[in-house]
């Protein structure tokens, strides 16, 4: 390839192909479950249920507003922590039962624990279990096992040491993802991982060579056809010097940040301009500068495997 | 024939890719353009025609934040409106046919997308949930569907073999769907008999697929110039119930009902005896039964009655969404197989059906709900 800036050869076959990347979302949260649900979760703590009324139905866990008609709660109850059973569902990870709390008229759903093919029957009575260690969840109530005793209340007026709500529950979702890059981003990225160059693919209309690769081209929309081999040397066309830290930078600040068009492309590669003083890019790396990538030792198939680009001087 | 607003919107054409339970050697924006070349495809239309550009999909299943911005190109949204519905595409449609009825615009291109085969759908059921109450117990999409399915099952009188009509009904017509991946019906017994959900088994739930829709629609003066078949949208309704699974109505779905009312009433008066084929969407079969009974095509808890008769081609002569689930898109593919039929176009059975109903379903536990109304001129 040395020598040449642009050449053109065949698509790599499948076979060679690399097929998906392994990506992964991690959100942290900090929930407000709000007034009412806030104080339902923390007496859950001392072993209490509390509902809510609305007209002349309760509700438990109580809730701020009727999910019928939006109107705010007339107030709290506290309700007996024993049921019956109303339906149930069982599957590879346990059953889940519908729970009708005494005086209650909404069930509520929650984990079954203990119960066989024989207990395990519509109408049963069941009561709370709770957990050894409540943190402020809903699972500081187990679940629901069959009642070993007859006792229950009506709702009543909550007690006078009532809990203020839970105000904030921590909370953390993590996705896993297996992207396929399909047939355009694995011809790129292979050329990447064992080629050490870019391939590009032009628009059968406008004939503007793409980078990445893909089927249409996005402002024609005209399909592709002819791929371009790219050597991974172009211009500058903007830089930004970023002096700030942020989560998931490769360099450390201050780094330069650059929007890079190799030659014989029509698109723009976003990329970092490394091997040079901040104060000196502020002159050296800009508009109409000439880049040369400078590859890594690593072979991971993606864009990390150029380590930055170095001005050419 | 009815003369309703809404006559002046028309489906001319559509297109989906093959649905399959993983495109593993394509993107989205393969998939999408596939759908949206393919569509345009025979149109006397080509992108520089599209005023506007409604898509559907879901940034959890595509793993990426507002997902659609990534996508515009495979779309052909440069430079164009473009919007986004994080519900089933049939939303999507909704809000163009609504564009166009009102003046605003005269050809739209509707699309929907969707690869739960890249990441976990049951994860990502869970993820609808609000998080206090129902997520930390454990609630998921196969549990509220059996929830759903114990209580109906005992008020219709029904056991949980009856329902292999309804998934037998589903994966024989979808082995005969091109469209769809499927060659034969399951012959896995631990598919059709082992506990899933109790008392569902795995074949009473979806089957979750890749791909990608796309449906062409504009106002009756491009219509009466590209094409000779029209298919109108004379009906479209909508409503949602409560988030609470357990607070919902145990056997019915009432939001399905005031859906398919407003489209029947959007539609000029008419009623489910007016409809000559039905394609709708259900997470399971007991779903599948509820959503039947709420647009009235049969009586409450006797739903199973309409697949009494294994040969029937009036409700998802697709194959529905059992053996073809590509969530957020299930919707608008319905569209497209009705319109298919009432289209006579190549590929799909003959049919003399000239009326169509359409629903899509979104949400958990399949808590929203939307009735899209089709007319071809006889």
């Amino acid at each position: 390839m040395k020598g040449e800036t642009m050449t053109t050869t065949d698509a790599p076959t499948a076979s060679d192909e690399m097929e998906s990347l392994a990506a992964q979302l991690r959100m942290p949260y900090t929930l407000t479950p709000g007034w009412a649900t806030g104080i339902f979760l923390a007496e859950l703590g001392r072993h209490r249920l509390i509902g809510s009324r609305h007209g002349d139905t309760i509700s438990v866990p109580a809730q701020d507003f009727s999910g019928t008609s939006g109107e705010p709660t007339e107030g709290l109850v506290e309700v007996a922590p024993v049921g019956a059973l109303q339906g149930f569902t069982t599957t590879a990870d346990g059953t889940l039962g519908l729970v009708l709390i005494d005086g209650t008229d909404i069930p509520m759903i929650h984990r079954l624990l203990d119960f066989d093919s024989e207990t395990l029957q519509i109408g049963a009575r069941v009561e709370a279990v709770w957990s050894d260690k409540p943190v402020g969840s809903m699972l500081d109530l187990a679940g629901f096992a069959l009642a070993s005793s007859s006792e229950s209340f009506s709702p009543r007026a909550v007690p006078g040491d009532l809990l203020p709500p839970v105000l904030q529950v921590d909370y953390s979702m993590t996705l896993d993802y297996q992207h396929a890059y399909g047939p355009y981003y694995g011809t790129l990225f292979n050329a990447v991982k064992y080629d050490r160059r870019l391939r590009g693919v032009t628009c059968t209309k406008c004939a503007r060579v793409l980078l990445p690769p893909r089927a249409m081209c996005d402002v024609c929309f005209a399909p592709t056809s002819q791929w371009v081999d790219i050597d991974a040397v172009g211009t500058v066309q903007a830089s930004s010097i970023v002096h700030i830290e942020f989560i998931g930078q490769r360099m450390k600040p201050p780094y330069v940040y650059s929007e890079i068009v190799l030659d014989g492309t029509s698109t723009r590669l976003i990329h970092m301009i490394g091997d040079v003083d901040a104060e000196d890019a502020k002159t050296a790396a800009t508009p109409g500068a000439r880049v040369r990538a400078v590859w890594s030792d690593r072979r991971t198939g993606s864009l990390t495997d150029i380590d930055y680009f170095k001005l050419i001087p | 024939m009815t003369e309703t607003l809404l006559r002046h919107t028309a489906v001319l054409n559509s297109a989906h890719t093959l649905l399959t339970p993983s495109w593993s050697d394509r993107q989205h924006i393969d998939l999408i353009s596939e759908a949206v070349t393919r569509a345009l495809k025979g149109t006397s239309l080509g992108i520089n025609d599209i005023d506007f550009v409604i898509d559907s999909g879901s940034d959890f299943l595509d793993g990426r934040s507002i997902s659609n911005c990534g996508f515009l190109g495979a779309m052909g949204a440069h430079h164009k409106e473009e919007s986004r519905v994080e519900e089933d595409g049939l939303w999507s449609l909704m809000y163009g046919a609504n564009k166009i009825a009102s003046g605003a615009a005269s050809v739209g291109l509707i699309i929907a997308y969707s690869k739960p085969s890249e990441s976990d759908v049951d994860a990502f059921w869970t993820s609808l949930l609000e998080p206090f109450i129902q997520r930390p117990v454990g609630l998921d999409q196969r549990s509220a569907a059996g929830l759903y399915a114990q209580r109906y099952l005992a008020a219709a009188g029904l056991g949980a073999d009856d329902l292999r009509s309804v998934s037998e009904h589903a994966w024989a017509a979808a082995a005969r769907n091109a469209g769809v991946d499927v060659s034969e019906l399951p012959t896995d017994d631990a598919f059709w008999n082992d506990d899933f959900a109790t008392p569902l088994r795995r074949s009473d739930l979806s089957r979750p697929v890749d791909g990608a829709v796309a449906i062409l629609i504009s106002n009756a003066e491009v219509a009466a110039s590209a094409t000779s078949r029209p298919i109108w949208i004379t009906g479209m309704g909508s409503a949602i119930d409560q988030h609470f699974l357990a607070a919902r109505e145990p056997d019915t779905f009432p939001a399905c009902e005031v859906a398919a009312k407003s489209a029947y009433r959007m539609a000029g008066g008419i009623g489910p005896a007016d409809i000559d084929l039905a394609e709708v969407s259900a997470t399971s079969t007991v779903g599948e039964l509820m959503v039947l009974e709420a647009v009235g095509l049969a009586e409450k808890h006797h739903g199973i009655d309409l697949y009494r008769d294994p040969d029937q081609s009036r409700i998802n002569p697709s194959g529905g969404a059992l053996p073809a689930d590509p969530i957020m898109a299930t919707g608008l593919v319905r569209l497209h197989e009705a319109a298919s039929r009432l289209g006579g176009r190549p590929g799909v059975e003959a049919t003399d059906a000239r009326t169509a109903l359409v629903h899509g379903a979104g949400g958990f536990g399949m808590q929203n709900h939307c009735v899209i109304t089709l007319e071809v001129n006889s």
